[in-house]
């Protein structure tokens, strides 16, 4: 049984009028945001390449990613900030930033377009997944993990196709393979 | 016999931090009875699981509650890995551990701050809630959210913590530890709040199982009943021993609450320095199939969570009895014969978190 005492707090109470208050005078002056902190998503938007990974990823479906139109959008106020579509990008474009955005009235979306480069265009567009025969045991992971499903792996026929239409060159396939099979090349 | 009259109680109340309703039957100044009634909140976050990816459903299981955040994903994220016998490193336990632990300390201090609060007792208040804010930087630091921390992961956690953040910790839980001082001693001996405590709330031993009482709750009872020392996570290697008190008032419950805030803080010392090296978490193959029931220790009390799988990447079921549901059996017996005055205070002593039990 703990004893009965009057005023334990008092001088706590008296100590806490001399200091300095304990809260920031946020907005005015500034916060220091520690290093790790997931404010919003930004994005890289040169190095995207569509594959629309991101979207698939994202537990609220903050994401809609056009490929033809070549733009990626995020609805600020869908997006919870937990950071799957930055671990689930293939090309590491997209990152978490520091502190939050603006707030609003309306729900509105922000809308990023790939700036068009004819140079990048074409050589992306020759960066196509080549299997080494020697290696594929034809587990069909890449055609699993294959983002536009490019690829059709057979297993009874050995048979190992890229459709090269429908192939973005986002390396999946190569970085899933478990036996290293894959790797991009140009042409 | 006195007049019987019905008083509502809530859903909107300066003491109740989420809805809940209470229909008290009242004779005179005394409560006779109490009627809860839940369904203010009701977010549907059970039914998600079938629409989100098992890998993805973390992330809405953690959004449950704000307070156990770190637990909910926790506790979802281990009965999947059972399911798929998946063994989690060593050091993502003892991650997890650290984690759930701080946890527990913002929630005991966040809590602690809401009794002051009820009481009136405005300044104790707003020093718990000050040295919260410490813990609250910590996680953000570590974790890179204050509130929703979404570090785990079926296999494991995605943050590593390095020596630095691990010596941070170790410094803000000296610092919280050397404020709480006079904050402890205020809570257990000042005149004030023993008046308002003391005696209040009586719920026996017996009363406690009977109804279920699980938590600082039951343990406030006398019972000794702790999930942690079934030793899941790093907690078989810390050692960790049930906090009870035996004179079952709400008095009682705030003791508990206070000593296991200085349990935590032995715990996460003890698991920073025996954090082994190593990788934080394995790689998933496949979908699940079958299904588990885990039980964890919340801040509040045990959580039981249960999955089924069916072998796709969508579960079909996601159940969690949360303590606060528990608690609620416990909480009206306890009200029974208690002066309308108290009523606040009792539905606080039980540290009731209504999104958690409605989901």
């Amino acid at each position: 049984m703990e004893r009965t005492r009057y005023f334990t707090f008092a001088r706590r109470i008296i100590g806490n009028l001399f200091r300095k208050p304990a809260t920031v005078g946020y907005p005015y002056e500034p916060v220091e945001y520690p290093e790790r902190m997931r404010g919003h998503v930004e994005i890289k938007i040169e190095d995207c390449i569509t594959c629309g990974l991101c979207a698939r990823s994202c537990p609220s479906q903050a994401i809609r990613v056009d490929r033809k139109a070549g733009t990626w959008t995020i609805n600020r106020f869908d997006c919870v900030q937990c950071g799957a579509c930055v671990r689930g990008c293939p090309k590491k474009c997209l990152f978490m930033a520091k502190g939050y955005t603006e707030p609003d009235v309306t729900k509105k979306s922000d809308t990023y377009t790939k700036p068009h480069d004819e140079e990048k265009e074409g050589k992306r567009g020759e960066e196509k997944p080549v299997m080494d025969v020697t290696k594929c045991m034809y587990c069909s992971l890449c055609a699993k993990k294959c983002p536009q499903g490019a690829l059709e792996v057979n297993r009874k026929e050995l048979v190992w196709k890229v459709d090269r239409e429908k192939c973005i060159g986002c390396a999946v396939c190569a970085l899933t393979c478990p036996k290293k099979a894959i790797h991009m090349e140009k042409g | 016999m006195a007049k019987r009259s019905i008083v509502p109680f809530g859903p909107q109340h300066p003491v109740l931090p989420e809805p809940v309703h209470l229909d008290l039957v009242l004779e005179d100044e005394t409560v006779v009875g109490a009627i809860p009634s839940i369904g203010y909140v009701h977010r549907g976050l059970e039914k998600l699981v079938e629409k989100r990816d098992f890998k993805q459903y973390p992330y809405v299981a953690e959004r449950i509650c704000g307070i156990c955040s770190c637990g909910h994903g926790l506790g979802y994220c281990m009965a999947v890995e059972e399911i798929m016998n998946i063994q989690v490193p060593e050091r993502a336990d003892y991650l997890r551990t650290i984690w759930v632990e701080m946890s527990r300390i913002h929630s005991h201090l966040l809590w602690l701050g809401l009794l002051a609060d009820a009481m009136g007792f405005e300044s104790l208040f707003m020093e718990s809630w000050r040295l919260r804010e410490k813990i609250l930087d910590m996680f953000d630091e570590t974790t890179g959210g204050r509130i929703i921390h979404s570090v785990n992961q079926v296999g494991g956690v995605q943050r590593d913590m390095d020596s630095a953040m691990l010596n941070d910790i170790l410094r803000a839980i000296k610092d919280i530890e050397s404020q709480l001082k006079p904050v402890i001693n205020t809570f257990l001996q000042d005149y004030t709040v023993q008046s308002r405590l003391k005696g209040a709330g009586v719920l026996s031993r017996e009363d406690a199982i009977a109804l279920g009482a699980v938590g600082p709750m039951l343990r406030a009872s006398g019972e000794p009943y702790d999930v942690r020392m079934l030793g899941y996570g790093a907690y078989k290697d810390l050692s960790v021993e049930p906090i009870i008190s035996t004179d079952c008032d709400s008095y009682a419950r705030c003791e508990v609450r206070l000593k296991e805030l200085l349990q935590s803080f032995d715990l996460i010392r003890e698991a920073i320095g025996k954090i082994p090296e190593g990788s934080i978490n394995v790689s998933v193959k496949g979908n699940p199939a079958g299904e588990y029931f885990v039980r964890i220790e919340q801040p509040r009390g045990e959580a039981i969570y249960y999955v089924k799988a069916n072998g796709t990447k969508y579960l079909d079921r996601f159940r969690l009895r949360t303590p606060t549901t528990s608690n609620i059996p416990p909480m009206v017996e306890m009200l029974k014969g208690c002066q309308l005055a108290d009523v606040p205070i009792l539905i606080l002593t039980i540290d009731p978190c209504v999104s958690c039990t409605e989901r």
